[in-house]
C-alpha cells in the first residue's frame, strides 16, 4: 500500500505559503482598477504603478516559489523515507511468514532430515516427481537442471534443486538419489513417510494419485507438473509449468535475482 | 513381489527411441499397426509395460488432438443438446 498524499492539507499549505510574501512590509499595492478609468491622482494613489509594483510581484512570486519548492523537497524526501521503511517492514513480515509456509519434513538419500530451513540462503528450484515417470519428469528435470546450471556461473547465487517424490512407497532415498544424480549434481532427492509426503504436497498445492497397478505391480502416478522458484529467504517467487521452456525459466530466474538484489535484502 | 527399480537414463532413452521409431512407422503407414509389428515388438521389449500402455494412450490423444485441430472431428447431435 502506498501513502496517499493528503490533498486538502497540501492545498491549505500552499495558500498559507503564498500569503508569506504579503507579510513583509511592502510599498502600497497597485490599484486593481486600470488607471484610465480612475485617474491615479483622483484615487489618491501615489507611486509608480508599473515599475516597482511589477518588481514587487516578481519578488513575491520568487519567494513563494522558493518556499514552496523547499517545502515540497522536504516533504518528498520524508515520503520516500517512509515508503522505504514500509517496504523493508513488509519484507521482514513476509520473511517471517515464509518460514511457516511451504515447510516439509522429509529425508534425503543419506537419511538426513531435511526441511525448508535447510535451503535458506540459496535460490531453490523445487519439483515434485517420481522415478517411474515415463516422460514428463525427465523433461522437467532437464529444464530444472538447466536452471540450476545457469546459476553456477554467477558466484554467490548457487541454486539448490530439491526433488520430492510423489511415490514414497517405491521411491526410497537410494532410488531418488540414483534418479536425480543423472540430471545434475545439485539436484537433491527427498522422500519420507507417505504422510509427510502428503503434507509436503498439500503445502505446495501439488496433487498426485497413483494409477491402477498391472501384473508387475507397476503403476504410474498422475501428478501436478510444476517447478517452484523460492528466494534465499524462502519466499515463493514464481512457478513454471510444462509450457515454460528452458530459456524462459532461466530468464525468469535471472529477472527475479535482479529484483532481489535491488531490494537489497 | 520384487520391487522393480526404475529405468535408468540410458534405458529411458532406449525406450523413447524405440517408441519414436514405432510411431514413425505408424505415421508412414497411416496407423496400419500390422506393418509395424517388428518395431512394436522392439518397443514393447524396451519399455516397461505401464509405459507402453501410457504411450499408446498418448498417441491416441495426440492423433485426436490433430483431428480436432484439423476440424475433422464432428460432435454427435446428442451431445449438443446436453
Amino acid at each position: 500500500r502506498t501513502v496517499q498524499p493528503k490533498t486538502p492539507s497540501y492545498w491549505r499549505l500552499f495558500f498559507a505559503l503564498s500569503a508569506l510574501p504579503r507579510m513583509f512590509p511592502t510599498l502600497p499595492l497597485r490599484s486593481r482598477w486600470p488607471v484610465a478609468q480612475c485617474g491615479a491622482q483622483q484615487c489618491g494613489l501615489g507611486g509608480d504603478p508599473s515599475g516597482t509594483a511589477q518588481v514587487q510581484l516578481r519578488t513575491r512570486l520568487l519567494i513563494t516559489c522558493l518556499f514552496g519548492g523547499a517545502f515540497l523537497g522536504v516533504w518528498l524526501y520524508f515520503r520516500r523515507e517512509k515508503e522505504q521503511q514500509q517496504k523493508l517492514q513488509r519484507i521482514q513480515e513476509l520473511k517471517k511468514l515464509s518460514l511457516g509456509q511451504g515447510d516439509f519434513q522429509l529425508v534425503d538419500h543419506t537419511g538426513q532430515p531435511r526441511s525448508k530451513a535447510n535451503f535458506l540462503g540459496q535460490w531453490v528450484l523445487l519439483y515434485f516427481g517420481f522415478t517411474h515417470c515415463p516422460d514428463i519428469c525427465p523433461e522437467e528435470l532437464e529444464k530444472m537442471s538447466q536452471g540450476v546450471r545457469s546459476r553456477e556461473d554467477e558466484p554467490g547465487s548457487a541454486a539448490a534443486g530439491p526433488v520430492i517424490t510423489v511415490d514414497p512407497e517405491r521411491d526410497d532415498g537410494a532410488a531418488v538419489a540414483k534418479y536425480v544424480k543423472e540430471f545434475h549434481p545439485r539436484l537433491l532427492g527427498l522422500t519420507g513417510s507417505p504422510e509427510n509426503v502428503r503434507k509436503a504436497g498439500r503445502a505446495y498445492r501439488v496433487y498426485y494419485s497413483a494409477g491402477p497397478r498391472d501384473e508387475d505391480n507397476d503403476y504410474i502416478v498422475d501428478h501436478t507438473v510444476i517447478i517452484y522458484l523460492l528466494s534465499p529467504d524462502g519466499l515463493f517467487l514464481d512457478y513454471y509449468n510444462r509450457g515454460k521452456s528452458e530459456v524462459q525459466i532461466v530468464q525468469s530466474i535471472k529477472g527475479h535475482m535482479e529484483t532481489y538484489r535491488r531490494l537489497g535484502s | 513381489v520384487i520391487k522393480m527399480s526404475a529405468p535408468s537414463m540410458e534405458e529411458r532413452k532406449a525406450c523413447w527411441g524405440a517408441r519414436d521409431e514405432y510411431w514413425k512407422c505408424l505415421d508412414e503407414n497411416t496407423e496400419d499397426a500390422a506393418r509395424c509389428q517388428k518395431l512394436r515388438c522392439s518397443f514393447e521389449s524396451r519399455c516397461p509395460q505401464q509405459w507402453v500402455k501410457y504411450f499408446d494412450k498418448r498417441r491416441d490423444f495426440l492423433k485426436y488432438k490433430e483431428q480436432l485441430q484439423a476440424g475433422e472431428y464432428q460432435p454427435s447431435g446428442t451431445t449438443e443438446k446436453s
